[in-house]
């Protein structure tokens, strides 16, 4: 397996709180690495700091041994590093293959002026790519819902098309923030299906941020525990259920 | 909710009817005196400044006031390279363009330092005020408060005073433009901007690199603002500061509420129809700033998303979208 993020030493201070302290750890490819811990433990921070939404007081980011921590927030996602938001990251007013599309901006051909002119470079790319937006809604059984306005679908058909539109470019890491939150019981288990798929099938590399333990303990390949910014515990899911600090810092209180 | 769309022999529909309606209009000047033709031509030139203003406030979302400000730009530099530089008419409509770009390009920079909404909205606003005073005094190069007249000049043998002849040509431009803005729209660039509006953050987080997208939304309105101020400068044939201040601005404004705010139809709607309505309101002297501003409302009450959402109720052919399907 190799590895593909490496996260070394990274904190992020705003104005006196330190919402991220010394965090370290990797993330293999085809892993899904959990990230838990109480509310405001930092991580959200976190993914902002790897994703290049907040810049890290300290440490670094790498990618498959490339440096990320002084690129922003697109040039990052152009490297293979891809997000979602805690609080829902869809256009609301595009229609669902609209949404897919735009994951694959970087992928479509075509300068400004082809597209300005017409030329045909352009308007190839633009049919292949929603051609191959279609094929990604179908496999998660939403290739009905494309002409469908984002902002009009169920809260967990929006999480869906929240991650086709993510990985529709095949990135290499995934950073999911609470992708089940608010999620009926039936919506969660295909949530947490579609992210062994992608790990499984796919080799994506998976940072998930996921309040139910149940899941976490069912869907993650290592574990990773936040409390005030810092790193409690680290470990197998196995491991974490053993360990004290986390029983303490975390799980004693859900 | 499922939004209705266009079936594939719709969107044929669509094409031919894109394409007829310039093709009907070239036969316009057979039916018209100079008067109507002349109130057409400045119908043209409306839909082109409407669709500037349109593609910031509406598809970009950016409170951004400057595009009477581009207008201006636009005509007065067609004026002076027409009248100063001897250059003819018809080259002067690229470079007004180019220079409408740049006052794009120094609008977007502001909205680019994260000046953003009523903020932006006020400094844009004094950048078309910057702009009047400019006019004002530089008198040499501007005619100052008597303005600019440009040279006659012929085309083909006829003058370019004639209404007949500048139709032609504002149509051309005008239909090079819709076409090439719809491109623009209905591909990966017109999904960014419209992503910008609706979450700018979360648009980063796809690749898209959205500084550039709101820059080059900024040129591309100011590029076809420009052309029509250049179009403008020859329609009326003196350029006066007057023309682009507050009054233009609020109309080119009520242009783009009236058609709908962020559609191209809607520019092309809002443009004829509250050019056209003066015409009509002439009829009630003395009350016509009055019935205009009470249309105007009522439009606005009774379809809140303009003239654009009254036809996309009647058929799926004028529904707008971001993509571009085979036809
Ligand atoms: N942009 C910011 N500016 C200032 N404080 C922030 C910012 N983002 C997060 N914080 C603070 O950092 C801490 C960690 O927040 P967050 O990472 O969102 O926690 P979590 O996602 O674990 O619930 C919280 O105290 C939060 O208020
Ligand atoms: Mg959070």
């Amino acid at each position: 397996m190799t590895e593909l993020l490496h996260v070394n030493g990274l904190s992020v201070r705003f104005s006196g709180l330190t919402a991220l302290d010394d965090v370290s750890f990797t993330l293999q490819e085809g892993a899904v690495r959990a990230v838990i811990g109480p509310n405001g433990a930092g991580k959200s921070t976190l993914f902002n700091a790897i994703s290049g939404y907040v810049t890290p007081t300290s440490g670094t980011v790498h990618l498959k041994g490339q440096e990320l921590t002084k690129l922003t927030p697109h040039e990052i996602a152009e490297q293979g590093v891809r997000r979602t938001f805690q609080n829902g990251g869809l256009f609301p007013e595009l229609t669902v293959l609209e949404n897919v599309l735009t994951g694959l901006h970087a992928q479509i051909e075509g300068s400004f002026l082809d597209i300005l002119l017409g030329r045909s470079k352009a308007l190839k790319s633009e049919a292949e790519n929603i051609h191959r937006a279609r094929e990604l809604l179908k496999l998660m059984s939403m290739d009905h819902m494309a002409d469908t306005r984002a902002g009009d679908l169920s809260g967990g058909q929006q999480r869906i098309v929240e991650i086709v539109r993510t990985v529709a470019s095949d990135p290499p890491v995934l950073l999911l923030d609470e992708p089940a939150v608010g999620l009926s019981p039936v919506a969660r288990a295909q949530m947490m299906e579609i992210i062994h798929r992608l790990a499984g099938e796919k080799g994506v590399g998976i940072l998930l941020i996921e309040h139910a333990v149940e899941l976490v303990m069912a869907a993650a390949d290592r574990i990773l525990v936040m409390a005030a910014g810092a790193r409690i515990a680290e470990g197998t899911p196995e491991e974490i259920r053993e360990d004290r600090a986390v029983l303490e810092a975390y799980l004693g209180h859900s | 909710m499922s939004t209705t769309m266009p079936t594939s022999r719709q969107r044929r529909l669509r094409t031919w009817a894109f394409w007829a309606v310039p093709v009907l209009l070239l036969l316009t000047p057979l039916a018209t005196n100079a008067y109507t033709q002349f109130i057409i031509n400045g119908m043209l030139i409306s839909i082109l400044v409407t669709l500037g203003f349109t593609l910031v406030i509406g598809n970009l979302g950016q409170l951004a006031f400057a595009n009477t400000a581009f207008f201006g730009i636009g005509a007065y530099a067609s004026a002076i390279l027409s009248a100063k530089l001897g250059l003819p008419w018809i080259m002067t409509i690229p470079l007004a363009g180019a220079l409408g770009a740049l006052g794009g390009f120094l609008a977007s920079s502001a909205a680019l330092r994260g000046i953003r909404s009523y903020y932006l909205a006020i400094i844009t606003l004094a950048f078309g005020e910057l702009m009047r005073w400019a006019y004002l005094h530089t008198k040499p190069l501007t005619g100052g408060t008597d303005g600019l007249p440009l040279p006659r000049e012929t085309m083909f043998g006829i003058s370019l005073s004639d209404d007949t002849l500048k139709f032609y040509i504002f149509l051309a431009v005008t239909v090079v433009l819709v076409k090439a803005t719809l491109n623009l729209l209905r591909s990966r660039f017109g999904r960014a901007v419209m992503a910008v509006r609706e979450n700018e953050v979360a648009t980063a987080s796809l690749a898209i690199p959205t500084a550039r997208v709101i820059l080059t939304t900024f040129i591309w309105s100011g590029f076809v603002v420009g052309c029509a101020g250049a179009l403008f400068a020859r329609h009326v044939g003196h350029v006066f500061p007057e023309s682009f201040g507050m009054l233009h601005l609020i109309a080119s404004f009520a242009m783009v509420l009236v058609g709908g705010l962020g559609s191209v139809l809607g520019a092309v709607l809002g443009a004829v129809v509250l050019t056209a309505l003066p015409e009509y309101l002439r009829a009630f002297p003395g009350m016509e700033e009055l019935f205009f501003g009470l249309i105007v409302a009522a439009v606005l009450v009774a379809m809140p998303l303009g003239l654009a959402s009254l036809l996309r109720r009647l058929s799926p052919i004028f529904v707008e979208r971001y993509y571009r399907e085979e036809s």
